[in-house]
């Protein structure tokens, strides 16, 4: 092989090599690329999964204290109720004691 | 020659592959950090909005009780307040038909009395009206008067529900001792007292 030869030889490996290295680079800048991607969709499901929990904190509030409300509904009900009993026991006698201050005092 | 040229070639391409290597293995541990990163900034992300989540959910409950509640006090208040009115509506009912009670006369005659007496005239002039009462249920009121006061007795009863006005010959000085105006001065005993009879506060 003449010396030429031996210089084109490896001129062409020599390229092959930068090939090779480029390539991967390429190749490298790919898989970060998708990491990137891959590391946006997890965040994504993440704050999609925390979306729905959140959602699901909120009704089961909302449900709670609507429940709540409704308990208080039925408790001022009972209170009307026994207040309503109490005045048609005892209004003649307050009558007469409102009376008694009016006319007395 | 041919042979050491051949190891240089394989020499050169076992670098550049050696290279290529190092540079994917980089990548890959650099995915590796990308994406524990990744994990962890939405791992916090979510935990942030969970956390703000708790609060809202918080702020609705309480948002939806107390609405509840303070119209649930309303209502409770409203009802007491009918209650009370309704007793004093019994109250002023009976205060205009007392001219059928038993205790009219002495009532009459306490309520002139007090009236001159704030008035503290020589000459008070003492206005009388109740529903129902004629001028002879009324004649023992002079008793009670002083030696120069003056008895007007109203055909209709006075303030509405009746009662007793005396004022000064000039009309300078006005007492009113009408039913009404009893009312409105104890108008919060009144309410005290209602209140304490029928719901026992």
């Amino acid at each position: 092989m003449s010396g030429i030869d031996a210089v084109r030889k490896i001129v062409e490996t020599e390229g092959q090599a930068r090939r090779i290295v480029d390539e991967a680079k390429v190749r490298a800048q790919q898989i970060i690329s998708q990491a990137s991607q891959e590391a946006e969709m997890l965040r994504q499901e993440a704050l999609s999964s925390a979306q729905k929990q959140r959602e699901e904190i909120l009704r089961v509030a909302k449900e709670k204290a609507e429940a709540e409300a409704r308990q208080s509904d039925v408790e001022t009900e009972q209170l009307l109720k026994n207040y309503r009993k109490l005045a048609e026991a005892r209004r003649d006698d307050a009558v007469s004691k409102a009376l008694e201050l009016i006319l007395g005092g | 020659m041919s042979e050491s040229l051949d190891k240089l070639h394989n020499r050169i391409l076992s670098d550049a592959k050696l290279k290529a290597d190092e540079t994917i293995r980089e990548a890959q541990a650099k995915v590796d950090q990308i994406i524990a990163e990744a994990r962890q900034r939405a791992q916090k992300e979510a935990d942030e909005l969970l956390a703000k989540a708790k609060l809202e959910a918080e702020a609705v409950r309480r948002s939806i009780l107390s609405s509840k509640v303070r119209a649930n006090r309303l209502r409770v208040l409203d009802e007491k307040n009918r209650i009370v009115q309704e007793v004093l509506g019994g109250v002023e009912e009976k205060l205009s038909n007392i001219a059928k009670s038993s205790r009219f006369g002495e009532t009459v005659q306490r309520f002139v009395a007090e009236a001159v007496k704030a008035v503290d005239s020589d000459q008070p002039v003492v206005r009388l009206g109740f529903k129902g009462s004629s001028k002879q249920n009324l004649d023992s009121v002079s008793k009670v008067l002083p030696k120069g006061s003056k008895l007007v007795f109203e055909e209709d009863p006075v303030d509405g529900l009746g009662g007793v006005v005396a004022s000064d010959a000039e009309g300078r000085i006005i007492f009113n001792n009408s039913f009404r105006s009893r009312l409105e001065r104890l108008d919060s005993q009144l309410l005290t007292l209602i209140a304490s009879t029928i719901f026992g506060e």
